[in-house]
């Protein structure tokens, strides 16, 4: 998509979406990071809320308090500028990368399932879960679910056939190419494979949500 | 003070949810048919973002421990003390039981009280987020024997305010007014002559995460998901199968499946509103209709 102006498409009456690609891939992710940033520090006056995702920024705004389309105009070209001159400016990056370190207790009910469908040891599983340096790529799903990658390769297997109905709070499960932290016992898809005693979702503390989009993470074996 | 004496099936706090939180995964939550709850806010005095009681499924009963100034919108029967009430808006006297039974038309039921729902506010909103056990009253539905408190009203009581009042009617399918999605392109005439053509029934399977619909496919030119991006209530989400998902203010804030279309912020509460087996049908407006209709 380089060259070519990002498109700028409505979420809806109150929300633009830049659509910088299609793929999962830390570079790209470094481009939406890099632009979620460069809104933020444009600090244009109706915006609500900036979302980045894989491949896409979300800018929430409050229609009534401007004109929609010289927001739309604005974000058009700070997305034009981060992809087309990626060394004309410096990126704004105020609050680099933070690394967070989450310690784990690989007991989860699933760890011999993975290591049989893998074909690994379940010493092995641990190994290459806790090896990486993975990026937050995503929140959602739940209040302070982040989204994980990238896991290992031969960890990669797909989500279960029948979702568990319900997951505790803490668990440490990988699905596909990711790997996450349930912040709530909900319902989940994904391979139980171990727990954490940090609290990802705490609406007392600010922010309430541990982890945010770009943050570096490390699972350490604890325990 | 106002004593649960017997909890409807299905009712829980709202007010307008969370202005943010989308960037952590927290949905806007609040009350699915917002207007409505305004609504009852203004015709008790209150501004209309004030916390009131949101309420489906069947009949419960109050009790207010002090003088209370009351609204119950829209289709219900309202009794006090046994004697039906002919207004929604009521002033009771301390002691005095409501009780309050759905007629059917409306899913949702919203009950303002002069002062609102003063329970603690979590991030900001006092909305209930059933998925995460957060915010309204312990972050659950209401129980028979709950207690819940009311807050203080601002003086001078604001202006009286004239009530749209009835129901949309049963008759017909419900015209729901939409723009077109972030992946609108994804969809070739066919596809869009299909979905706006088409009528979609509500299905049993909705709640305040998002409501399925039955009805036509609907096909995109590629089926595979795009990376998950933010979504918002409103957004009609076509999954491979191809039959639409709305998605409602307890929806998830982030998806994979291509958006089609999105219905407009005034036009969501009547979706909130239907029971399964409505029939509902698409129409599209520009973003400028639709900001001018919901501003």
């Amino acid at each position: 998509m380089r060259g070519d102006a990002p498109p700028v498409l409505p979420l809806g009456e109150a929300a633009w979406t830049v659509v910088l690609g299609d793929t999962v891939d830390p570079e790209l992710h470094r481009q939406v990071t890099g632009l979620a940033e460069r809104i933020r520090a444009a600090n244009l006056p109706t915006v609500i809320e900036i979302v980045p995702a894989y491949a896409a920024v979300t800018v929430f705004f409050d229609p009534l308090a401007g004109d929609p389309n010289v927001l739309r105009e604005e974000l058009a070209e700070l997305a034009a500028t981060s992809t087309d001159r990626p060394t004309a400016q410096p990126p704004a990056l105020p609050s680099p990368a933070r690394l967070l370190t989450i310690p784990v207790r690989y007991d989860g009910p699933d760890l011999a399932q993975v290591a049989r469908e893998t074909g690994l040891s379940g010493a092995e599983v641990t190994r290459r879960h806790a090896a990486p340096e993975y990026r937050v790529y995503l929140l959602g799903f739940a209040p302070g679910f982040a989204y994980l990658g990238d896991l290992d390769p031969a960890l990669v297997l797909p989500r279960r056939t029948t979702p568990r109905t319900r997951v505790p709070a803490g668990t440490v499960a990988i699905g596909g190419a990711q790997t996450g932290v349930y912040p709530f016992t909900t319902p989940g898809g994904w391979h139980l494979i171990g727990s954490t005693s940090l609290t990802m979702f705490n609406p007392a503390r600010e922010p309430a949500a541990l982890l945010r989009v770009g943050d570096r993470v490390r699972f350490e074996p604890a325990g | 003070m106002i004593e649960v004496v017997k909890a409807p099936p299905f009712a829980t706090v709202q007010d307008l949810g969370w202005r943010t939180g989308r960037a952590m995964g927290l949905p806007p939550g609040g009350a699915m048919h917002q207007t409505l709850l305004e609504e009852a806010n203004l015709l008790v005095g209150n501004p209309p973002g004030f916390a009131g009681l949101e309420w489906a499924l069947g009949p419960g009963a109050l009790r207010f421990l002090a003088d209370a100034t009351v609204c119950v919108l829209r289709d219900a029967a309202v009794r006090v003390e046994g004697e039906v009430q002919p207004t929604a808006a009521l002033c009771l006297e301390a002691g005095a039981t409501l009780e309050v039974v759905p007629r059917g038309q409306d899913r949702f039921l919203y009950l303002a009280v002069r002062g609102g729902i003063d329970v603690p506010p979590v991030m900001g909103s006092r909305s209930t987020y059933l998925p995460g056990a957060l915010g309204g009253h312990e972050g659950r539905r209401l129980r028979s024997g709950d207690r819940l408190p009311i807050g203080v009203a601002p003086k001078p009581a604001l202006q009286s305010y004239a009530s749209t009042g009835a129901a949309s009617g049963a008759a017909g399918a419900l015209v729901l007014r939409v723009t077109r999605g972030p992946q609108w392109e994804r969809f070739d005439a066919a596809a869009r002559s299909a979905f706006f053509q088409g009528q979609y029934t509500v299905a049993p399977a909705s709640d305040r995460m998002g409501y399925r619909l039955h009805g036509p496919a609907v096909r995109a030119r590629e089926t595979a998901t795009l990376p998950s991006e933010a979504a918002c209530p409103g957004a009609v989400q076509i999954p491979d199968g191809g039959e639409p998902i709305v998605l409602m203010p307890d929806g998830p804030t982030v998806g994979g499946y291509p958006k089609v279309v999105v219905i407009i912020r005034a036009d969501l509460g009547e979706l909130a509103q239907c029971q399964p087996g409505r029939l509902v049908r698409f129409r599209e407006v520009s973003l400028e209709e639709a900001r001018a209709i919901s501003g």
